[in-house]
């Protein structure tokens, strides 16, 4: 068991080692010429090449690539084109807006997942029209859906605003986390403001996660309820809701965890675009600010940050899923 | 007579009246029960006997009050468990029902219980302490009681889970209320009434005699009753005292199991009866003509009628009523089979067992020479667990071998070794001609291709056929072969039976001409008069198109069937080899002894006696004979000598692995 996890950590490692590896290559191979970026148009050719030859761009590339990491181990990600910051202060700034966010869409998709997993086990009117439905609204795109829930929830209801952090506008440049800063300090007024800003573009960003996990829980719940293990269970006389619950979903765990590990995955795609939809100032405006001006050591500081996130989650997914079945863990 | 009807009334447990069950299918309605009615008594053991798809399922989870589940399921009569209706009662009454009263055992000890729940949780869910759910474990027969409840299901044998299952089915300490069930439940605790549904089937035959006699022990300490569905009537015979025979979905046949076993009066039972292989020299097994009633077409009158040789226009056109014979016994047949139809000796009829012996100078088409394979252990840094040590053996040309053993003996590694589907660690495998052979699994109607029809998958094996049209031809012959018609070969694999979809996977193993067929207990989940088909399809395979046969099973009497030749296995060695007549005759080995002895028979009330324990672990480097630990003939040096092969007598294919039993065929 011990060696299972140890040897799944490991392997992430690995995996992230390639990420940088493939950051590095593709900074390589992009037209941008970083030293001719930084000294703009008038620069001479052999102010070029003593710069270049400073920054250690005309050794080999394995030489560049152990450079690169030592670079990466202290934090140095070069220098924002647009900003004139470093990249790492920058990143530092905008991440935790987007990790809030794809938290609080993480929670949603969870809680929306299993409530309509659970609602396909049971036959009955209305079950067609919520997957009918469901399927709907999974299918369109995030950003349409995004203007739609503006168009209704705040033009025609005004019941929740139409975008950014926080109604307080000292603060609507804040950066940080503001909804769990808020929650530690006990700012119940200020909880719930910023949970009214969330809750749009939160669950916009976790309709289709929800769709696909709902799905996988739906459909390993009914190959399980047939199972002679639940016959097993209510044998043993115990209630349908025990049986759902102890037996039935502890066993549909697996699967979901495995479809929720690559929704959360899609999800920070999608982040970037509900951004950009709901003013979240967050990793995925940043980007979208960068793309605009090729500010390419922005853009790759945010690719790394989202790849590290995706390669973290799914290792977490994995540890997850030894708990959830024992029959994994004895396996060599 | 009216005090006696009475007093009967009072002391039923459960009751069936009239039950009917119906639902529709993809293909049309199914009418799975047509009207059952039975009983049974406190302490009683009752077995359900019928070919697959007779209803039986159906009846028993009717009895625990989960019928099944599909759209349009229609139910009529009732069925009752110590006054309370299973079917339509309330469902808080229903559950007390069956957490009190009940208990259940099902076919597939893997899949029965909860794998990601651990043993002792799985036991104490049903309301029983800590304390009561280790003493239960130990009354079913687990060893360690108290290291089980830590485990996982995936820990333990197929065995041990069985046990764990009856465990579960085991009462709870004191009374605990329930509406309207408190005053029949017992002081002890005890459930008053087991379902056991197929409990053996998937189990080897010495851990079938351990839970046969456990369910004995059960059902004589605590007085709770049995109701054991059983496509065996060896196994019906060992523990029932009374039985109920079912054909397509009613009753033919319900008395005491000696009068039912001794002179059945419906022909279907004598069927049964015939079709069961024994492994008695004198008995000759005769399979029952026709296929069971497509389910969804049932003839009006008996559905038993197409397949009998009894019956007359009367049969055919209205449905038999049960009457009462002798002795509380009832039966559905209008020409009833007199006394002695049990001891009818079969004449031109009789089937034809082991053929004609190969030539002696046949060439062999498989010979395995000192193969070993061993695994890296479960959990285990070092060890290695040792499937094989050094097996060698050849099948000559046209002849057939079977290998025999329990689970664990390493019997599916040899197979998948001499398939050349896994690469042995050392020893070698030489095919004659080069020639892969094929192999037929147990669960035919998984190794088929759901979405091609069975003609597709046969023709896509006859390549060198040449044209399309050839090789349709071609298939639909070798289907033919196999005694399955055009049709069949249009079918997709799910519009078949089980019966079928074995014999088309069969064809589809011929369609490549192989030298040697390699059986995976073939017959093991099939009924009697079913498996008894497919094995004389193989010897006629064998015998007229000189296809060799491998066969591993741990059913000794259809080894017996088939084969001229037996090796009998145990935790990776042969410990037996012998011409199959010699070898159940007098077998030497005490394994081999046992295996026999563990065997059913259809004597009425003989419980096989068992090997004690299960084999051990194959982990590790053995010292000494392998079967000591359950060896009834033990001696001092057994434990520190290791036991090899050695020919007894002047016939070299007769050998055994064990000093004691050669020098006792010596003196």
């Amino acid at each position: 068991m011990r060696r299972i996890v140890i040897t799944r950590i490991l392997s992430m490692f690995g995996v992230l080692m390639l990420l940088t590896l493939a950051i590095f290559l593709i900074q390589n191979v992009l037209p941008a010429d970083p030293v001719r970026a930084y000294f703009g148009r008038n620069a001479t050719p052999e102010q070029l090449e003593a710069k270049r030859q400073e920054l250690g761009y005309d050794k080999p590339l394995p030489v560049q690539y152990v450079d690169f990491l030592g670079r990466l181990a202290q934090l140095d990600l070069g220098t924002s084109l647009r900003t004139r910051r470093p990249v790492t202060t920058d990143l530092g700034d905008f991440t935790p807006a987007t990790f809030e966010l794809a938290f609080a869409s993480v929670v949603i998709a969870g809680v929306l997942g299993v409530m309509l997993g659970l609602l396909g086990t049971r036959r009955g009117a209305g079950t067609g029209a919520v997957r009918l439905v469901s399927v709907m609204w999974s299918s369109a795109p995030t950003f349409f859906v995004g203007l739609l829930g503006i168009l209704l929830l705040y033009r025609r209801l005004g019941w929740l605003p139409p975008g950014g952090r926080t109604s307080n506008t000292l603060e609507a440049t804040s950066t940080g986390f503001l909804f769990f800063g808020r929650l530690m300090r006990f700012e119940l007024a200020g909880v719930w403001d910023a949970v009214r800003h969330l809750l749009m573009p939160a669950t916009v960003l976790a309709l289709g996660p929800s769709v696909a996990i709902g799905r996988t829980l739906r459909g390993s719940l009914r190959d399980i309820l047939r199972d002679d293990q639940v016959r097993t269970a209510r044998v043993k006389g115990l209630t349908e809701r025990a049986v759902l619950v102890r037996h039935g979903l502890r066993n549909a765990l697996g699967p979901t965890l495995s479809m929720a590990g690559l929704q959360i995955g899609l999800l920070l795609a999608g982040v970037i675009v509900v951004e950009v939809v709901f003013s979240w100032p967050g990793l995925g405006q940043y980007l979208d600010q960068s793309i605009d001006r090729a500010d390419f050591p922005a853009i790759l500081g945010v690719v790394m940050v989202l790849g590290a996130s995706y390669v973290v989650i799914n290792t977490i997914v994995d540890l997850l899923q030894l708990a959830a079945d024992p029959r994994l863990r004895s396996q060599r | 007579m009216t005090s006696d009807s009475s007093s009967r009334a009072v002391k039923t447990i459960a009751t069936v009246s009239d039950l009917s069950v119906s639902f529709d299918t993809a293909h049309g309605r199914v009418h799975a029960l047509r009207g059952v009615t039975l009983d049974l008594r406190p302490g009683e053991v009752l077995a359900l006997v019928g070919e697959s798809g007779s209803g039986k399922s159906v009846l028993s989870s009717c009895l625990l009050g989960l019928p099944p589940e599909s759209r349009r399921t229609t139910i009529s009569g009732s069925v009752l468990v110590s006054g309370i209706d299973m079917l339509s009662g309330s469902a808080s009454q229903r559950r007390t029902v069956r957490r009190r009263l009940l208990g259940a055992v099902f076919q597939d000890p893997l899949t029965s219980l909860d794998p990601t729940m651990r043993i002792g949780t799985q036991l104490t869910e049903r309301g029983v302490s800590a304390a009561r759910a280790r003493r239960n474990l130990s009354q079913a027969g687990v060893p360690e009681p108290t290291q089980r409840t830590r485990q996982w299901p995936h820990e333990l044998s197929g065995g041990l889970r069985q046990r764990v299952m009856l465990a579960m089915a085991l009462g709870a300490d004191g009374k605990l209320p329930g509406p309207g069930v408190d005053a029949v439940f017992d002081d002890e605790g005890s459930p008053v009434l087991i379902v056991a549904d197929e409990p053996t089937t998937a189990l080897d035959v010495s851990v079938q005699a351990q839970v046969l006699l456990l369910f004995d022990r059960l059902r004589r300490e605590h007085g709770c009753a049995l109701l054991l569905v059983t496509h065996d009537l060896g196994v019906a015979a060992s523990i029932a005292d009374r039985i109920a025979v079912l054909y397509a979905g009613r009753l033919c046949e319900i008395g005491p199991t000696r009068n039912v076993l001794a002179d059945p009066r419906h022909p279907y039972t004598a069927g049964l009866l015939h079709a069961r292989l024994e492994l008695d020299e004198n008995a000759v097994a005769l399979p029952i003509a026709g296929a069971p009633p497509d389910p969804l077409r049932l003839p009006e009158g008996c559905a038993f009628a197409p397949r009998c040789e009894h019956a007359t226009s009367v049969c055919r056109d209205s449905l038999p009523e049960l009457r009462s014979g002798d002795t509380g016994r009832l039966f559905a047949c209008v020409n009833p089979l007199g006394p002695e139809a049990g001891s009818i000796t079969v004449g031109a009829a009789a089937v034809r067992r082991a053929g004609a012996k190969p030539a002696a100078d046949a060439q062999p088409v498989l010979t395995i020479q000192e193969v070993a394979k061993s695994f890296r252990a479960p959990g285990a840094r070092r060890d290695r667990l040792h499937a094989l040590a050094g097996v060698s053996l050849s099948v000559p040309e046209g002849g057939s071998l079977a290998i025999v053993g329990e689970s664990g003996c390493g019997k599916t590694t040899l197979l998948r070794i001499a398939c050349g589907l896994l690469e042995p660690d050392r020893g070698s495998v030489h095919w004659a001609d080069g020639l892969q052979p094929q192999l037929i699994f147990q669960d035919a109607g998984s190794s088929l291709t759901p979405w091609l029809t069975i003609g597709t998958q046969v023709a896509e094996r006859l390549r060198h056929e040449g044209s399309r049209r050839a090789r349709r031809e071609a298939a639909v012959e070798l289907l033919e072969r196999v005694g399955l018609d055009r049709r069949a070969a249009r079918s997709l694999p799910r519009q078949l039976s089980g019966g079928q979809r074995q014999r088309a996977a069969i064809a589809r193993a011929l369609a490549s001409s192989p030298r040697l067929l390699v059986c995976d207990e073939p017959v093991s989940a099939l009924d009697a008069s079913l498996s008894l088909r497919i094995l004389e399809m193989l010897a006629e395979i064998r015998d007229e198109l000189k296809v060799a046969i491998l066969m591993v099973t741990h059913d000794l009497a259809a080894a017996r069937h088939v084969a001229e030749e037996v090796l009998v296995m145990y935790l990776g060695r042969v410990v037996e080899a012998a011409p199959a007549s010699q070898l159940f005759r007098n077998p030497l080995h005490p394994y081999t002894r046992g295996l026999r002895a563990a065997s059913p028979t259809r004597e009425p009330g003989r419980l096989a006696p068992t090997l004690q324990g299960e084999p051990p672990s194959a982990v590790g480097e053995a010292v000494g004979c392998s079967f000591a630990g359950r060896c009834p003939d033990i001696e001092p040096g057994c434990r520190e000598r290791a036991q090899v092969l050695e020919p007894i007598g002047v016939d070299t294919r007769r050998q055994v692995a064990c000093q004691v039993a050669v020098q006792k065929a010596v003196v």
